[in-house]
């Protein structure tokens, strides 16, 4: 590869996660369920047909909190929502992507 | 659509917690004014604010108001919601931060991505130092970054680096320490598995700072997870033709393999690394030559810890100057601590050099997680030592922790509190290092378990004032004579708690008493005939049948048979089982 080549990749990958789930799948995440939540993540957006992707990252350092997952919606600040389960996960695509309302008592982190 | 967010959390974690009270009083005062469609209001789980009341935060414009009380709602809703004007009282100006530069793509990026690494900036580093700058001028930078070693010891980066490009020689090595080993860390593992990328890139760096054509990641056995996605960002590397021959068409060449620990503590000293990754056994060798002269077979090595590394890439990028605005004098940059024990956040916190102890406890960590005190921290694993509470004011930096007693370590901060004995905290390290040492010298083999005998009997009761004395010599013996780290730092848990908590030895020594109510032989469980309603709870859970009598005349418990495993207390519903 040559130096063109990597400036052709870095322009064509979508740099930033502007519409988008991110799951923390690192160890600490793992064992506390993330695959779990991840799977509804999965499959539940592509069933309701939304505009999003789902992404695997590391871990964000709050092992304490996991599974953590970063939620990225249009209209909405970003934001971290920890101690997630099956039944949050369905409570976020539900109320949080589709509704655009916050979650009460997961949230761990907004940024604007 | 909503124009403002307003959170809300009661951040003081002992009380009872009066989130949802305030709550629906801020919510009916909106409701009042109308406000309510234009506000969202959200009570969270988590604030990175810690004892300070009810404290709120007002995005968009990032006003963070603590200690509030509801009759304060009426002046928060009229100046700060309608006149966007600022609380002064109310308000907390700064509050202790992480900064991200190790962890920058921890969390962020996909690992097993390799062009969303690049998309965000991934290889720029490795494409500036092979295309602008000499090998020289890469040690320079990293020189001026004031990078030390974070494996704990706290080497200067470019001085390694330095060494090992001033020998000549035709094949050099460059070796990533991933045999994370002390008890409560794993900084390493989360890197590796978070941001192999950026690990990667810094390994390549460093070989063409060194000239060195041949890389090693050493990576501990029992972390499966990591080494699969080390693996597969070398693959996608190669792929790319990141790794591997011309490297971005700069004739330099540089390959990368994995070679798996099994296991073994003292393979994360550089020599034993060296011998395993050689195939032989994991034993260290007495330094100089230091592995910079003669490392991996016989040939120049770089050995730099996981930490230090994936900070390569970013100085090369943001220059060392910007990496050594950062921190203390003698300790640039940031340090990765793991946050364990009695911590409320027990995690991974990445704090700028020189905050104080207490601040990364506090606020960072959030203090403790029971209504217990906090009495001391212990850093540095089995090769570091404890520090009390009256001495949180300390900096976190390499020197500040060496004057007392312990070390920086790799990282890992393991918080105890009042029941945590210190003697059997000294005897758990101990153990490790007796199971762990590798048997060549006797300082280490013979020192290390004589030593663990005396911790041994002073908390079964059985110790005498000159055990403090034997230990104390012991100790002075094992630092001096042995062959590595491993076996000079030994003691080091042991001296120290012996500095700060002495008189804990004493009363387990003299008054046959622990305070912390750990050392289950200087214990004796008692049923107290006020608090015990008879249940017989207790009675049906004891292994061992030492609890005597029945539901008419209540429970008692044998002394002779009681093997104080606990159990009694912990099923007791009405805490009538105590131990003294």
């Amino acid at each position: 590869m040559s130096k063109i080549d990597l400036k052709s990749i870095k322009e064509n990958t979508q740099a930033s996660c502007e519409c988008c789930v991110k799951i923390g799948m690192s160890t600490c995440g793992l064992a506390a369920g993330a695959e779990e939540v991840f799977k509804v993540f999965e499959t539940e957006i592509k069933k309701r047909k939304l505009p999003l992707t789902v992404r695997k990252c590391g871990c964000i350092g709050l092992c304490c909190a996991e599974p953590l997952v970063e939620v990225n919606v249009k209209e909405l600040p970003k934001v971290l929502y920890g101690n997630v389960d099956k039944k949050i996960a369905l409570k976020i695509i539900e109320e949080h992507i589709e509704k655009k309302n916050l979650i009460h008592d997961y949230i761990y982190e907004i940024n604007m | 659509m909503t124009e403002k967010i307003i959170y809300i959390k009661d951040t003081n974690t002992s009380k009872e917690d009066n989130t949802s009270k305030f709550y629906n009083a801020f919510e009916q005062k909106l409701q009042g004014k109308n406000l309510l469609d234009k506000i969202h209001l959200i009570k969270i789980a988590d604030m990175g604010i810690y004892n300070k009341g009810i404290t709120l935060k007002l995005l968009p414009e990032n006003i963070t108001y603590v200690n509030v009380k509801e009759n304060d709602i009426g002046r928060i809703i009229e100046s700060t919601i309608e006149k966007g004007k600022t609380l002064v009282d109310l308000h907390l100006k700064e509050s202790y931060k992480q900064v991200r530069i190790a962890l920058r793509h921890c969390g962020n990026l996909n690992p097993e991505n390799i062009d969303e690494y690049i998309a965000n900036d991934g290889y720029s580093a490795l494409t500036k130092a092979l295309t602008e700058m000499s090998p020289e001028n890469v040690i320079d930078e990293i020189r001026k970054s004031g990078l030390r070693g974070r494996g704990g010891g706290g080497y200067p980066t470019w001085l390694k680096w330095k060494f090992t490009l001033e020998v000549d020689s035709e094949q050099k090595y460059v070796i990533c320490n991933a045999d994370e080993g002390d008890p409560g860390a794993y900084m390493d593992r989360s890197m590796l598995e978070g941001d192999p990328h950026s690990l990667i890139e810094g390994m390549i760096i460093a070989g063409y700072a060194v000239k060195a054509t041949q890389g090693y990641f050493y990576i501990r056995a029992e972390y499966p997870l990591a080494i699969e996605r080390i693996q597969k960002a070398i693959n996608q590397a190669y792929e790319y033709g990141l790794l591997g021959k011309n490297i971005l068409d700069s004739r330099v060449n540089f390959d990368l393999e994995i070679r798996l620990g099994a296991g073994a503590f003292v393979c994360g000293e550089e020599t034993a690394l060296i011998a395993s990754i050689e195939g032989k056994r994991g034993y260290p060798r007495p330094r100089p030559p230091y592995p910079s002269v003669k490392g991996l077979w016989n040939q120049p090595t770089v050995i730099n810890n996981v930490e230090t590394l994936i900070n390569v890439p970013y100085i090369i990028l943001e220059g060392g100057t910007k990496y050594s605005s950062v921190g203390t004098e003698k300790s640039t940059g940031t340090k990765v601590f793991a946050l364990t024990g009695k911590i409320k956040n027990s995690g991974l916190v990445e704090v700028a050099m020189g905050m104080p102890i207490k601040n990364l406890i506090n606020d960072i960590g959030g203090g403790s997680a029971t209504d217990k005190k906090i009495k001391a921290v212990q850093t540095g694993g089995p090769s570091g030592g404890v520090i009390p509470v009256n001495y949180f004011d300390t900096p976190v930096s390499y020197e500040a922790l060496q004057e007392l007693g312990s070390i920086m370590g790799s990282g890992g901060l393991i918080v105890m509190d009042e029941t945590d004995c210190m003697v059997d905290i000294a005897k758990f390290y101990l153990q490790f290092c007796v199971d762990e040492s590798c048997g060549k010298c006797a300082p280490c083999r013979i020192g290390g378990y004589q030593m663990l005998r005396l911790l041994e009997k002073i908390s079964e009761g059985k110790g005498e004032l000159g055990d403090i004395d034997k230990l104390k010599s012991i100790s002075q013996g094992m630092q001096k004579a042995s062959l590595c780290g491993l076996g000079q730092t030994a003691p080091n848990p042991v001296v120290s708690t012996l500095q700060y908590f002495e008189e804990e030895y004493k009363e387990h020594i003299l008054e046959k008493k622990c305070r912390a109510g750990k050392c289950s032989e200087l214990l004796s469980y008692y049923i107290i005939p006020d608090k015990c309603t008879k249940c017989g709870l207790c009675f049906k859970n004891c292994p061992v049948n030492a609890i005597k009598g029945d539901r008419k005349t209540g429970f008692v418990i044998d002394p002779d048979l009681c093997i104080k495993c606990g159990k009694c207390a912990e099923v007791c519903k009405f805490d009538a089982v105590t131990r003294k």
